[in-house]
């Protein structure tokens, strides 16, 4: 969902030590929350600045007053998300960019003093408050799961004997769900950071000519964090359960070249190599003419495991947070402008899921005959004063001049004469009629049913 | 290959072999952790044969004596998208020269596309751009059209990679180009590149020559659809897509069931856009070319070996799948015609019916004479299953009941073959979309009867369907689903409500409406008011509050909601004052709250025009019909 539930942010790590090597320069800037990325090959015109809910300056060390640490970064997005959970919202975090732009070290960190990333963190946060809970009535669960997804396929990291992949399935109780996917209990950080770590070890490395390591899977942590309340007066349990997502996607487009649609994870001009994919194509062809024209259509081409997994959180009743992770150097221009152009864009997120309404041209004009009928009334009582100081109605002009024929068929003459435009004259000589037809004027075919209903009601109190 | 020994040719061929192997089939098995390690192999193999062949060249430049002093275009540089195709200039393709230059072409080829896929783009660039300079010194001719073709299909992707779509075009409409006059000019099946490398012994037939150079150009024709598509020409790319299509029936390149989903999901572009003559045809199409790929192993079957579970699995999706884009096709022809028939408050204009019939003799047969040449999908022997399935459904708008109910049952009877795979367990958000489009597919049929008892009959099927899931729901998992099956709920309910209140309008006189109606009508109209109230409601937070500030999602539909609600309680049927007060004043609430939200939200106004006006008015009026009830209330007592 658009707007307030998905907040944005960006991040800037320092030089690598091969870019040290290559004497490389900084292409990015950032003042307050605004992050400016300038052309190298154009450094007079080339600037471009994309404003986002924050810009992290990491670039240099703890020394620079701008520089932003793991805590700041955890401070403003974790623990927000961590509130939401507590509220009983699921929550999602989701780290964005290049290989080797420092996805993993937002998200995961190091495990030295000041340098654990959002997941540690947040865990960490999470059982210090759950720990300083004194209410008797609530207790806490918490669970925890870690796949990763590589060429489409689920994978357990959690689970060293787990092999193959996994099927995702959906069940109208449960949810989405990941079939024999192992779900552990943890009591306490130490527990969940032992599962993280021996998880993090199993995830797909690989090394390239181009980056020596390099995440080619996303990886999703999910915390299920459930709050139980007792009533002691009706000793009935009561539960909020919430669903902590954390998603470190993969860098390379390799990775997920079998495709993620549906709510456009990683958008672009690539043309897809294979014949394979031309199902792909089509449907996105499908797709742009479908929004335009808002008609009905199916596109078979499944969602990408991630998007399907994710589909709840990114819209309807979750907070998501996105971080997209920036190189500064000049030789990765290109992908840090189109990572910082899908940053803006995932401001602008949804899912697909839309009310489509039923023309109600029927019920409108309806009511506008209602609407008229009661100024009528209203005029006939000589209240126009009243009417005009209660505010500015529209001007009778609108209003059609027969009412639906399909409510009033059956009415009696009076209706017909209240519809047409009354002058004051003979509004003043309407005074003077009896209460009773000034009543009928106001009396739709419902009214009548409600008539005979008293009617008859009357008729059974009096025969008791 | 005067100078190169038929040994050490034979080693160059033995070597590229290799390379080919290692790239193609040896890189599959390459470990995670090294994913390029067979291609970065190949790679090295591939720089050998370039140096061999270099040097060799020297050595042949000096016994040719100055064969290359003729170069008739050596400092100008290969620029595609503008006109240069390659014809009647420079070393003819079968030349020594020419095919030393397509040879060397061909390695950089090679190597180009070696980088590329490694994730080494600039270099690859470089070598591809080296094997068009060397292409550029030559005339196309059967010998290097291939090269020619398949050069320009890797600029064109890499560029389209840098998002530099044009430049991408600019490649593959010139090879696209250098295709069709070669078919006019020449036609012979061309030399692959790999038989630049192969012993004598070796050397591709016609049949396989042919085969492999119509495959570079559907791939042309693929990356041209893609490249149309990113620069937004639709319509130019859906042609493009079809042309795929057909090509790859009628080269027998497909697989059957990769295949009719992709036809399928053209039927979906075509359907968007009105065009169902062409919608329906790939559907059929699609039904017919997915028959090939075989029967459904059975469940026994399944339950033996993995590979029969996997591909009874495949085939059950993708005809569900098939299916579903036919129930899609139905849908959007009964909806469109209903759009073309109703009156301005969505009834059936009988006047419009009329002349649309008369319109339509005589001219719809040509029409569908006339583009049905254009686009035909279909080898010689599935032809005719394709034709005999587009006779199962009418193309054209229906526009009565009879026609209406006719493209109804075909829809029908897909929904109950998608539901078969696509079951609640498992598959619940398939489940229920196939269940909304069998609920739509009921409302639209609806429209065009009318008996009005049956019509409030399927819109109770309506009800019938979605009432019990929308109950069954987790509401957090599946919130959107629910919102939407409250919202057609609660606007079914309001249409047989109105239907309700037709019929005894119609039948009864006033004096004899019996309680029984009135005892309908109110149920009808709390059940309405019930779901709009319940997808207001969806809208809080988990603590129950009401939001101040409504997602552009859902803020129109959540104002009309209320708007609505406003108006149902404003129709509830009561003899007790003290009950109607109570729904006009919750009545009056509703309609306080749009006035009021657009007031401190302005730009919501735009969304909800009219509700709001009327809204406004109801503000201002309802108060008097309360104080008139009041008053009465008061005498009363």
């Amino acid at each position: 969902m658009a707007g307030a539930s998905v907040k944005v942010a960006v991040r800037v790590r320092p030089f690598n030590s091969r870019e040290t090597g290559r004497n490389a320069k900084c292409v990015i800037q950032m003042q307050g929350n605004t992050t400016c990325i300038s052309n190298p090959k154009q450094p007079k015109d080339g600037a471009k600045n994309f404003t986002f809910d924050y810009s992290y300056w990491s670039h240099t060390t703890v020394d620079d007053p701008s520089f932003a640490s793991q805590r700041q970064v955890y401070k403003d997005i974790g623990e927000e998300m961590l509130l939401h959970a507590f509220e009983g919202y699921n929550v999602c975090i989701f780290a964005y960019g290049q290989t080797g732009a420092g996805k993993s070290y937002t998200m995961m960190g190091k495990q030295e003093p000041g340098q654990e990333g959002i997941i540690p963190q947040l865990c960490e946060d999470l059982f210090q408050r759950t720990g300083e809970n004194t209410d008797p009535d609530l207790t806490y669960s918490v669970e925890v799961s870690y796949m990763e997804i590589y060429c489409e396929r689920v994978r357990d990291l959690l689970n060293p004997k787990s092999q193959g992949t996994l099927r995702v399935r959906e069940h109208p109780i449960l949810g989405p769900y990941v079939e024999d996917l192992s779900k552990l209990a943890v009591t306490g950080f130490t527990d969940i950071r032992d599962l993280m770590d021996a998880g993090n070890k199993a995830r797909t490395v690989a090394a390239t000519n181009m980056n020596e390591t390099s995440s080619r899977s996303h990886a999703v942590f999910t915390i299920v964090f459930t709050q139980k309340r007792r009533d002691q007066m009706t000793s009935l349990d009561t539960e909020k359960v919430s669903k902590i997502s954390l998603v470190d996607l993969a860098g390379s487009e390799r990775a997920d070249s079998s495709g993620a649609k549906g709510t456009r994870l990683k958008e672009g001009a690539n043309i897809n190599k294979s014949l394979t994919t031309l199902g792909k194509v089509i449907s996105a062809l499908a797709e742009m003419q479908s929004s335009k024209k808002r008609k009905s259509d199916f596109i078979p081409y499944r969602d990408s495991v991630l998007t399907w997994l994710l589909k709840e959180n990114l819209g309807g009743n979750s907070r998501t947070a996105m971080i997209a992770a920036l190189s500064p150097a000049d030789i990765n221009y290109e992908e840090t402008l189109s990572t910082l152009r899908y940053a803006d864009r995932a401001k602008q997120i949804r899912c697909n899921a839309v009310i489509n309404e039923d023309p109600n041209a029927k019920l409108i004009r309806e009511l506008k005959a209602e609407v008229e009928r009661l100024r009528n009334l209203l005029f006939s009582q000589g209240l126009q004063e009243l009417l005009d100081n209660a505010g500015e109605p529209a001007s009778a002009g609108d209003v059609p001049a027969d009412p639906d024929p399909l409510i009033e068929d059956g009415e009696e003459g009076e209706e017909a004469v209240a519809t047409e435009p009354i002058s004051k004259e003979e509004a003043a000589e309407r005074l003077l009629e009896t209460e009773k037809i000034i009543a009928e004027l106001n009396e739709t075919w419902e009214e009548k049913l409600r008539k005979t209903e008293s009617i008859r009601l009357e008729r059974s109190t009096r025969s008791q | 290959m005067a100078s190169l020994s038929s040994d050490e040719w034979r080693a160059i061929c033995d070597k590229f072999t290799n390379a080919q192997n290692l790239t193609e089939v040896e890189s599959r098995n390459d470990p995670e952790n090294d994913p390029f390690r067979s291609k970065y192999k190949a790679r090295e193999l591939l720089r050998e044969i370039y140096c061999s062949l270099k040097s060799f060249e020297v050595s042949e430049g000096e016994e040719d004596g100055g064969g290359e002093s003729g170069d008739p275009r050596p400092s100008e540089q290969p620029v595609d998208g503008q006109r240069e195709d390659g014809f009647g200039q420079g070393f003819s393709g079968d030349s020594p020269a020419g095919l030393r230059a397509a040879k060397l072409g061909a390695v950089e080829y090679y190597l180009g596309v070696n980088h590329v896929d490694t994730e080494e783009l600039s270099a690859g660039q470089e070598h591809l751009m080296n094997c068009m300079k060397l292409l550029g010194r030559c005339s196309v001719s059967s010998e290097n059209v291939s090269l020619f073709i398949h050069v320009r299909n890797q600029l064109g992707i890499l560029w389209a990679g840098r998002d530099e779509t044009e430049t991408a075009q600019g490649f593959l409409e010139t090879a696209e180009s250098i295709y069709q006059h070669y078919m006019k000019e020449d036609g012979s099946p061309p030399t692959d590149m790999t038989e630049y490398f192969t012993t004598e012994e070796k050397l591709l037939t016609h049949q396989e020559r042919t085969k492999r150079f119509e495959l570079a150009y559907t791939h042309t024709m693929y990356y041209l659809a893609q490249v149309y598509k990113n620069l937004g020409q639709t319509e130019r790319a859906a042609t493009y897509c079809h042309s795929t299509l057909q090509r790859q029936l009628q080269l027998n390149q497909f697989n059957p069931m990769e295949w009719a989903l992709n036809a399928a999901t053209l039927s979906q572009y075509y359907i968007t856009k009105g065009r169902y003559m062409e919608g329906r045809h790939c559907l059929s199409a699609a039904t017919v070319i997915s028959g090939l790929a075989g029967e459904v192993p059975s469940e026994a079957a399944a339950q033996e070996s993995e590979t029969e579970n996997e591909r009874r699995e495949q085939l059950r999706q993708k005809r569900a799948e098939i299916a579903r884009c036919w129930i899609k096709y139905c849908l959007n022809l009964l909806q469109d015609a209903k759009k073309l028939l109703e009156d301005n408050i969505g009834e059936l204009d009988t006047d419009r019916q009329d002349e649309l019939k008369r319109a339509r003799r005589g001219e719809e047969e040509e029409e569908e004479k006339g583009r049905k040449s254009a686009l035909l999908f279909g080898s010689e022997d599935t032809f005719d299953s394709i034709a005999s399935l587009e006779e199962k459904v009418r193309c054209l708008f229906p526009l009565d009941f009879t026609e209406a109910r006719a493209v109804f049952l075909v829809g029908q009877n897909y929904v109950t073959q998608a539901k078969e795979y696509f079951q609640m367990d498992g598959y619940v958000t398939d489940h229920i979309e196939i269940l909304q489009d069998h609920s739509a597919l009921f409302r639209a049929l609806a429209f065009f009867e009318e008996d009005l008892e049956r019509r409030c009959k399927m819109h109770k099927r309506r009800v019938d369907m979605l009432e019990p899931i929308c109950t069954d729901l987790n509401a957090q998992y599946y919130l959107m689903i629910r919102r939407q099956l409250m919202f057609e709920l609660a606007e079914t309910y309001s249409e047989m409500m109105d239907l309700k209140l037709t019929l005894a309008n119609r039948q009864a006189d006033t004096q004899s409406l019996d309680s029984h109606t009135i005892k309908k009508f109110n149920h009808l109209c709390s059940a309405s008011a019930k779901y709009f109230q319940m997808f207001l409601d969806s809208l809080c937070s988990p603590e129950g509050k009401v939001p101040e500030h409504l997602e552009e999602e859902v803020l129109r539909p959540a104002l009309v909601a209320r708007f609505r609600v406003a108006r149902l309680h404003s129709r509830l049927i009561s003899s007790s004052p003290s009950v109607q007060l109570d729904n006009l004043n919750r009545s009056l609430e509703n309609y306080k709250y749009v006035v009021q939200y657009c007031e401190t939200h302005p730009e919501a106004a735009t969304t909800v025009e009219t509700e709001l006006e009327l809204s406004k008015e109801m503000v201002g009026l309802l108060p008097l019909k309360i104080n008139r009830l009041k008053a009465r209330m008061a005498a009363n007592n």
